[in-house]
């Protein structure tokens, strides 16, 4: 009506550009620049994509805990800390399972199996349930104040599973590798050359893509929350005219039109 | 009010689900699976022990150990100290070779220490360098 809904903003063409050319800039390095694996050949270039989607999941969630956080401290809570955690939970959740997939199609030619039952492969599976399950419960609750508040503390409670699925690899025996990047948690890459550059790009174009989404996702959950709110003002006047009903008498010739069964 | 309240069900149902599925994962495979797997020398000290049952057991493919048989390859696998014979059934996975680290899914032979594998695991490290060695110094191989 007074202004076209879209859920674009100065900072989406932007964002998106970027993400886009980044994406196709890692598809040309880790397809062509980087050299194949001495030992794995080919197949070892799905790393470029399964450690930045694993890593953007982390980010994803750390934001979704962060934005709960300040919705529960009273000082800085805001209806946008909430909508910001559930985006960010929601393309965490994508993530989290382009990360699984990837990783399972890495395996299969790599180990031999598409899945083992080790540490990182079930605490990486528990985290996407822990999410999905977070994501549902935003659907259960009803009311937005009690949504936010329980919701936020699900989130942090989820977050606990983060450093599970990181050290994983350290604390327990696995089948998975100890992290490239961060060995025994120093910073020490056991990769180098074009192979290190592919990957740390990688990172880089998720991030951006990330960061797309993530503005274009927050903007659909304003408009949701404004949606909801809009449906509620119009149920609250029609419950009063139904509740008014000698106030107001017949001189107007019935415009009222028939908004949703009210009753069962 | 019954259209809210089914309207929430539909959402609890996935909740429940995602909540149980995290319950599984953790009282299940988790549990069950957090010592991965045993090396050569836990392996024969849990036989010493009379212990019975299928357990991963892993360690490096000893050089020169390979050899096919009608139904599948014999091999050493090592962790240092103590070797165990494997004979696995099946075609291995193409990785599969001298020197490799792998874990073996099976049990101990009735006999005693021979470990008859059904499936072949590679474990591989964390590094990743390109085919040729470059001018790092040591054997090429």
């Amino acid at each position: 009506m007074k202004e076209t809904a879209t859920t674009r903003t100065w900072l989406t063409p932007v964002l998106g550009v970027l993400a886009l050319g980044s994406l196709a800039v890692l598809a040309v390095l880790g397809l062509w620049v980087a050299p194949p694996d001495a030992v794995q050949g080919d197949a070892q270039r799905l790393m470029y994509v399964h450690v930045p989607t694993a890593t953007l999941a982390y980010v994803a969630f750390g934001v979704t805990s962060l934005a709960s956080a300040l919705y529960l401290w009273r000082r800085t809570r805001a209806p946008r800390w909430d909508r910001l955690a559930a985006s960010s939970a929601e393309l965490g959740v994508v993530f989290t399972g382009l990360t699984l997939v990837l990783g399972m199609l890495w395996g299969r030619p790599v180990w031999g199996v598409y899945w083992t039952w080790d540490a990182r492969l079930v605490s990486t599976a528990v985290l996407f349930f822990l999410y999905l399950g977070y994501l549902a419960l935003r659907r259960v609750i009803v009311d937005p104040d009690a949504r936010a508040r329980r919701c936020a503390v699900a989130a942090l409670v989820a977050f606990a599973d983060i450093p599970i699925v990181h050290y994983s690899v350290e604390w327990w025996r696995s089948l998975h590798q100890d992290s490239t990047l961060l060995p025994g948690g120093r910073l020490d890459p056991e990769i180098s050359g074009d192979m290190l550059v592919a990957l740390l790009w990688g990172m880089v174009a998720f991030a951006l893509t990330y960061a797309y989404l993530l503005v274009r996702r927050c903007r659909l959950a304003a408009m949701e929350e404004g949606l909801e709110q809009r449906v509620l003002d119009v149920a609250v006047a029609e419950r009063r005219a139904e509740a008014a009903p000698v106030a107001a008498p017949v001189a107007t010739p019935v415009p009222a039109p028939v908004t949703g069964g009210g009753r069962a | 009010m019954t259209l809210t309240r089914r309207l929430r069900l539909r959402y609890v149902l996935p909740l429940a689900a995602s909540l149980g599925a995290v319950a599984w994962l953790v009282a299940g495979p988790l549990r069950s699976n957090i010592e991965y797997f045993r090396t050569p020398t836990e392996a024969l000290a849990a036989l010493a022990d009379g212990e019975d049952g299928r357990f991963r057991l892993a360690g490096e493919v000893v050089t020169g150990s390979v050899e096919e048989t009608a139904d599948g390859v014999t091999f050493d696998v090592t962790d240092g100290a103590n070797t165990v014979s494997v004979i696995h059934r099946g075609s291995p996975p193409e990785l599969f070779g001298d020197e490799v680290p792998v874990v073996c899914e099976g049990r101990w032979a009735k006999a005693g220490a021979t470990f008859e594998s059904d499936r072949i695991l590679i474990r591989h490290g964390n590094e990743y360098r390109p085919p040729e060695v470059t001018t790092t110094s040591g054997p090429a191989s």
